[in-house]
């Protein structure tokens, strides 16, 4: 009924293991492929909605090469199950709007086509697609978390969301040099949960 | 039926930034004490990861607390139901809020103490803002002064001292209070973008200074030095080197074996007997409910829980809720003007700030200038103003989900080329505002909403400040004058429109010597109970422009030590 607990004692090797920061949950979960909640067409789909949010271009890869849609479909499946239907419904509003208005489904449609798609939902001038700019900007939100979050979560991909802002990783460390304007950090490619994620 | 338990000495309610400092002078003195904490312990190697997604996205570190089932209702209008006010900051474990917050360790201003004197004498009694329930605290800055003290040494804060003993030194803040020695650490490291904001402050005319922070600058008691590594918001240190209760006054207090801490322990009811004495609490613990007696109880459960346990827990002596009846409990809330009250100021600079790394507010530094009484409001149509601190730290989803700044769309390949070139060169700024009680802003049950034991929520009703409104506009102007200054080449402002739910909240168990306006008096017990005090913003009567946090401490350290210096005449 009552607990006396004694606070944590660190010791040399705590600090050591938190310096690497793998918890357990991290290691056991990579020993099996994640859980994914999309069909390859739905999948299809999404990619090329965020496709546009952040092409691939002359500066690098885009939102599909970061792996922006893995990070959604990955977390659909888990953390975010609970939107898995009311996102589905709204991408496949968005198709169903594409094929009116430009008379294919998204994933067939031209880049500027797509833009013309994406802009209308973005508006609100899409029809069949309710609380467009709602939907717009949960899709953007997510886009950026996949994009520039720890490649953990499924994104991220070879850390190129970080390398495209230029932010030089998540070091558990910092120095006064690394704080310096006059000669930015060297990118640490590195995510937070260990050197097996992000590639 | 509750299950009895041994009776003790004390019982402190919630271990976080208040009672985890209030607990340590009552052990020392060799009261038996008991923690009674909703939240438990946690584990730096496996709880904290620098990791915005954990952090910031999902709130990890705080999710799955007791705080956010039964997180306030917010109005603007009292005519009109209440909504759900959004999830809570806050959080419940043993250190509590002081695992994840800024650290940021501030002395009020001598001022902040004696607002109405002060700007009846310089502005003549008109100028107190209109509809406010403003009072004088019961205490000065000079009577807390020993106890700031006390707990910058024992928590462990670093800073530099702007006034010692009256000798003023631009090195710190020159208008702060006199202190009677230095802090015990140096404050954490500059850095180039930070030296250009002091460099860009001086050519203005103002005194630049580093915030002052629990944060270990340098190895103390036996833990390390900050790591800067920029995950310091919303996630707890895993160096321990940030000063959280955890770390710091709580193990303290179990070495003196006088200590007992019950966690996941909720409590439900403060028990009050006929004489309006106080005799314990209730609480349940995995289904099961006790009652811990106790000779002295001390609640310091944050401001919304402080004032929804006393309305709760209603009895004979208090038919209206515990210490309530002269209806005070409530009264005299307030939330602070700052971020999460949309005052704020963003900025784009031309070059690389490299602000990726450090420590949040705790690595920044600050101008005063433009708070409290610092400047003539004459004309101005307001008082006080804003603290405001440029500082390091941000991370790269909120870096790259930031706005233009009108330059480029939201999306495709020209946002692309703008984050790539811009993500690393913006800034914010973070601007607290002097905040007063108003008639028009209260706390009391919401009839309609309960928590999962089927206890009502909190409902905040906040109507409109046009002082604080007026100060924040102010503000935001005097720090976009300080970002262009310091080379800015876009700035934009928030549209302060007023706190909802917040981490910085203050009052509904103000302190005060009028029973009729006040329901602690000077000591922070209750008029009404004798035996029972509260600890934590809600005795505060102005928030100042600053963190609220080392003055809960401060106060909570003097409030624990009047407990043991009279214990016969309130316990015995």
């Amino acid at each position: 009924m009552s607990e006396e607990k004694t606070p944590f004692e660190i010791t040399r090797r705590t600090v050591i293991a938190g310096a690497t920061l793998v918890p357990v949950a991290a290691l056991t979960a990579t020993a099996q492929a994640p859980e994914t909640a999309l069909t390859p067409a739905q999948k299809k789909t999404l990619e090329a909605f965020v496709d546009r949010l952040c092409p691939k271009d002359e500066l690098g890869p885009g939102a599909v090469e970061c792996g922006a849609a893995n990070y959604i479909d990955r977390q659909l499946a888990g953390y975010l199950a609970a939107e898995k239907e009311s996102l589905l419904a709204g991408l496949a509003a968005v198709d169903a709007y594409a094929r009116t208005a430009q008379g294919a489904p998204l994933a067939d449609l031209t880049p500027d086509q797509r833009d013309a798609v994406l802009t209308a939902v973005e508006k609100g001038g899409a029809s069949g697609v309710s609380n467009g700019p709602a939907f717009f900007a949960r899709i953007r939100r997510l886009t950026l978390e996949g994009m520039f979050g720890d490649p953990y979560y499924g994104g991220n991909t070879n850390f190129a969301g970080w390398d495209l802002i230029r932010y030089p990783g998540p070091r558990l460390a910092v120095g006064p040099d690394e704080q310096k304007m006059s000669t930015p950090p060297k990118p640490y490619r590195r995510s937070a949960y260990g050197s097996e994620h992000g590639h | 039926m509750a299950i009895n338990l041994k009776p003790v000495d004390v019982a402190v309610v919630g271990l976080g930034a208040a009672g985890g400092v209030a607990v340590l002078p009552l052990a020392r003195a060799g009261l038996q004490v008991a923690g009674i904490e909703a939240g438990t312990w946690m584990d730096p190697t496996k709880d904290f990861h620098p990791d915005e997604i954990y952090n910031n996205v999902r709130g990890m570190v705080t999710t799955g607390n007791k705080i956010r089932r039964e997180a306030p209702t917010f109005r603007a209008d009292p005519s009109r139901p209440a909504q759900r006010g959004g999830p809570s900051p806050m959080m419940n474990a043993v250190g509590g809020t002081s695992i994840h917050y800024h650290a940021q360790s501030w002395r009020l201003k001598p001022w902040d103490f004696k607002t109405v004197t002060e700007v009846k004498k310089r502005y003549g009694p008109g100028y107190l803002p209109k509809g406010s329930t403003l009072e004088n605290w019961p205490i000065s800055y000079d009577d807390l002064e020993p106890y700031y003290d006390t707990v910058e040494y024992e928590v462990g804060v670093s800073g530099k001292a702007g006034n010692l003993k009256g000798v003023l030194d631009p090195a710190g803040n020159v208008w702060e209070g006199p202190r009677q020695r230095e802090y015990p650490m140096a404050p954490l490291r500059s850095t180039d973008y930070l030296e250009r904001m002091k460099a860009a402050a001086r050519s203005l005319g103002w005194k630049p200074f580093h915030s002052p922070a629990a944060i270990n600058s340098e190895p103390r008691s036996g833990r390390g030095a900050c790591g800067y590594h920029g995950y310091c918001d919303r996630g707890g240190c895993h160096l321990r080197a940030k000063n959280s209760t955890c770390f710091t006054t709580i193990p303290e207090a179990l070495k003196t074996k006088h200590l007992t801490i019950f966690d996941r322990a909720q409590v439900t009811r403060i028990v009050a007997a006929a004489d309006g004495r106080v005799s314990g609490v209730q609480y349940l613990r995995d289904g099961k409910e006790y009652f811990q007696p106790a000779k002295a109880v001390l609640v310091g459960s944050y401001t919304y829980e402080n004032v929804r346990l006393l309305l709760l827990s209603k009895s004979k002596a208090f038919s209206n809720g515990l210490a309530n009846n002269h209806g005070q409990v409530g009264k005299h809330y307030f939330g602070h003007w700052d971020a999460q009250a949309g005052v704020i100021v963003n900025a784009l600079f031309p070059v690389d700030l490299n602000n990726w790394y450090g420590a949040i507010l705790s690595q920044g530094v600050v101008i005063d200038e433009w708070a409290d009484d610092s400047f003539d409001h004459s004309g101005l149509g307001f008082i006080g103003g804003a603290s405001m601190t440029a500082y390091m730290e941000k991370h790269p989803i909120a870096s790259a989900a930031t706005q233009t700044f009108g330059q480029a769309p939201e999306w495709g390949s020209k946002w692309k080329a703008w984050i790539h070139q811009n993500a690393g060169r913006t800034a914010s700024a973070y601007l607290q505002t002097n905040s007063f009680p108003y008639e028009n802003t209260y706390l009391d049950l919401d009839p309609d909403v309960k928590d999962p034991v089927g206890d009502l929520v909190i409902r905040v009703t906040s109507g409109p400040k046009e002082n604080e409104r007026l100060a924040g506009l102010h503000a935001q102007d005097r720090m976009e004058e300080w970002f262009k200054a310091a080379g800015a080449v876009a700035t934009t402002k928030g549209n302060p429109v007023g706190p909802r739910l917040s981490t910085h909240t203050y009052g509904g168990t103000r302190m005060g010597d009028n029973p009729e306006t006040s329901v602690v008096d000077k000591w922070c017990f209750a008029h009404e109970a004798p035996n029972l005090a509260m600890l934590g913003g809600s005795v505060f009567g102005t928030s100042g422009a600053r963190n609220p946090t080392l003055t809960i401490q401060a106060l909570a350290w003097r409030t624990a030590e009047h407990l043991v210096k009279s214990w016969k005449s309130i316990a015995g």
